[in-house]
């Protein structure tokens, strides 16, 4: 039996093709259902167990043991570390950790940001020698700069579609963010076998890909 | 309908965690078990004051360690820190005994440890670091290495097997095995550095990263769980790195022979059932000097059991001596041997031995 922790949305989206690709059980109707906890069973791995969280809590699930192993974005991970073996770069669900803003701003100082990365935010804004206020936000970090709540915002960009949308535009590239695979310490130690089968099937994949 | 905000009982600090009648005396049931399992073993119990200087912890040990800890000044102005581990007060009290001849000690323990942590209690003790935690352990002064590790290891998997836990594994390590690996790879001690706190914070990926960036492209994580003592040509995977014959390899030949040995005398005494070697695992203690290890129990996520070798840490504390210990964290075992309901309503009478 093995405990996985999927990030939903972006991340989980982004990692299905790579997963199924690696001949991995995959969750049935996933798509449909609203369900948070999914069970395939599979000769080779036993129960498999699907756990679907918010990004930000799979690391914890992780590191609590209460999921084996987890797939997170690597943006989280910073953000947020815990003790956890980081053990992969899937190389997919990639995305950028951008400074944006509206275009009139682009030349004034930086003020005020708003991100749902204060930690990150702060450590890049230090690094750039400018003392900025964080306004910490849980989602639609766009719209902080819209209505002028703050003059830049600090978040993911995967296609820039939603800056677009919103006449936003990308001052500067922080961070190339993908996603990760990671496992609980004792975990590794204990289900190691199992562990290794899925980073290698993974790997292969991935390999190929490079190759081709 | 309304909400009846309830009395204002006085409010408890993040991390603390109150332990009821029947869950109390089984922590204190398990921890006097295994007391007497150290004590029959010829350990003496010793006991010290919860906090040190902030200095004293140091010694050995790097700066940045001690922002784990719990520190405040002293009404003299000196930096006291609760104690992380029993390790320092013991090497504190054992210096003097050692300069004035005492060739051997071996004292035991059962004390609560303290370290900084927002998460809550009962969560933290099975996935790490706990505000407060129990540990009972064992610290052997005097013997130098590999007999005595033995005879340490097997202590430890006894102690295990004496608790009635039969799902368990022991994974075994060296403090300097791994960092001399990458010398021999011909990586500087800058790289070295950078990729054994890779290593540490267990970010494999950026440990491949880097080793990369330093030109080096082989599979370094997949040779070193290559490598295992219990046969004596599987340091070959990676020593065909590095067909030269120079002082570093010789020392990490002589190091591979004195593990090997130590394997075999593991083998022949019946202590590899539950044991691996993984070289992949280190420890962020800068004291540890020869083996480390870890037991690692199913629904535990993190280890139960700790220990290692840390031949210079005495020297720091005025008396060179060689020495040996290990501990158990108490609250993860009783997450092991209750199956996870320690803390829960449920746990009956049947439960507590």
């Amino acid at each position: 039996m093995i405990t996985i922790a999927l990030a939903k949305g972006r991340t989980l989206e982004g990692i299905l093709p790579l997963w199924t690709a690696a001949n991995l059980p995959v969750p049935a109707d996933l798509d449909d259902s609203r369900a948070l906890v999914f069970e395939e069973s599979s000769e080779q791995y036993g129960i498999v167990r699907f756990l679907l969280a918010k990004p930000a809590d799979v690391p914890t699930y992780v590191s609590f043991g209460v999921a084996d192993i987890g797939i997170v974005g690597k943006d989280v991970l910073i953000e947020n570390p815990k003790d956890v073996y980081e053990l992969l770069d899937l190389q997919a669900a990639q995305c950028k950790l951008c400074v944006a803003g509206r275009p009139e701003d682009k030349d004034t100082r930086p003020r005020r940001v708003a991100t749902k990365y204060p930690r990150l935010a702060d450590q890049y804004f230090r690094s750039q020698g400018v003392s900025v206020e964080l306004v910490t936000l849980s989602g639609s970090i766009e719209l902080a700069a819209v209505i002028g709540l703050a003059d830049r915002i600090f978040d993911l960009v995967q296609t820039g579609a939603t800056l677009a949308a919103n006449g936003l535009v990308v001052f500067d590239e922080v961070l190339d963010v993908s996603a990760r695979l990671i496992a609980n310490r004792s975990s590794y130690r204990m289900k190691r076998n199992l562990v290794d089968e899925i980073s290698r099937r993974i790997t292969s994949v991935l390999a190929a890909e490079v190759g081709r | 309908m309304t909400f009846d905000l309830p009395q204002t009982w006085a409010e408890q600090p993040v991390g603390m965690r109150d332990v009821y009648p029947e869950q109390a005396k089984y922590r204190r049931d398990i921890e006097s078990k295994l007391l007497a399992f150290f004590e029959q073993h010829g350990y003496h119990m010793v006991s010290s004051g919860a906090f040190e200087y902030v200095d004293t912890l140091l010694r050995g040990r790097q700066v940045q360690e001690a922002d784990d800890w719990l520190r405040w000044f002293d009404p003299n102005g000196r930096m006291v820190a609760l104690r992380p581990d029993m390790t320092p007060s013991i090497a504190r009290m054992a210096a003097p005994l050692v300069a004035s001849g005492t060739k051997e000690i071996r004292w035991c323990y059962a004390e609560k440890v303290f370290r900084r942590s927002n998460d809550p209690a009962s969560l933290s003790w099975v996935s790490g670091k706990a505000a407060e935690s129990t540990q009972v352990g064992v610290e052997w002064i005097g013997p130098a290495a590999n007999r005595a590790d033995v005879d340490l290891l097997a202590l430890c998997q006894r102690s295990v097997e004496h608790l009635g836990l039969a799902d368990w594994q022991m994974v075994v390590s060296h403090a300097k095995l791994t960092a001399s690996l990458l010398e021999v790879l011909g990586l500087s001690q800058e790289a070295r550095e950078t990729l054994m706190q890779y290593l540490i914070r267990g970010d494999y990926v950026g440990f491949r990263q880097v080793h990369a960036d330093y030109g080096i492209t082989e599979d370094v994580l997949g040779a070193l769980a290559q490598v295992n003592p219990l046969d004596h040509g599987s340091l070959s995977a990676f020593l065909t790195y590095s067909r030269e014959d120079n002082p570093t390899t010789q020392r990490v030949w002589k190091l591979w022979d004195e593990l090997t040995e130590f394997a075999s005398v593991l083998a022949v005494q019946g202590l590899t059932e539950h044991l691996s070697f993984d070289f992949t695992l280190t420890r962020d203690l800068s004291y540890y000097t020869g083996i480390i290890f870890e037991v690692f129990v199913p629904g535990v996520g993190a280890p139960v059991a700790l220990g290692g070798r840390y031949d210079d840490l005495l020297a720091q504390f005025g008396s060179p001596a060689p020495a040996v210990g290990f501990t158990f964290e108490v609250e993860r075992l009783l997450t092991a041997l209750t199956d996870g309901r320690w803390l829960a309503e449920s746990m009956g009478k049947g439960d507590v031995r």
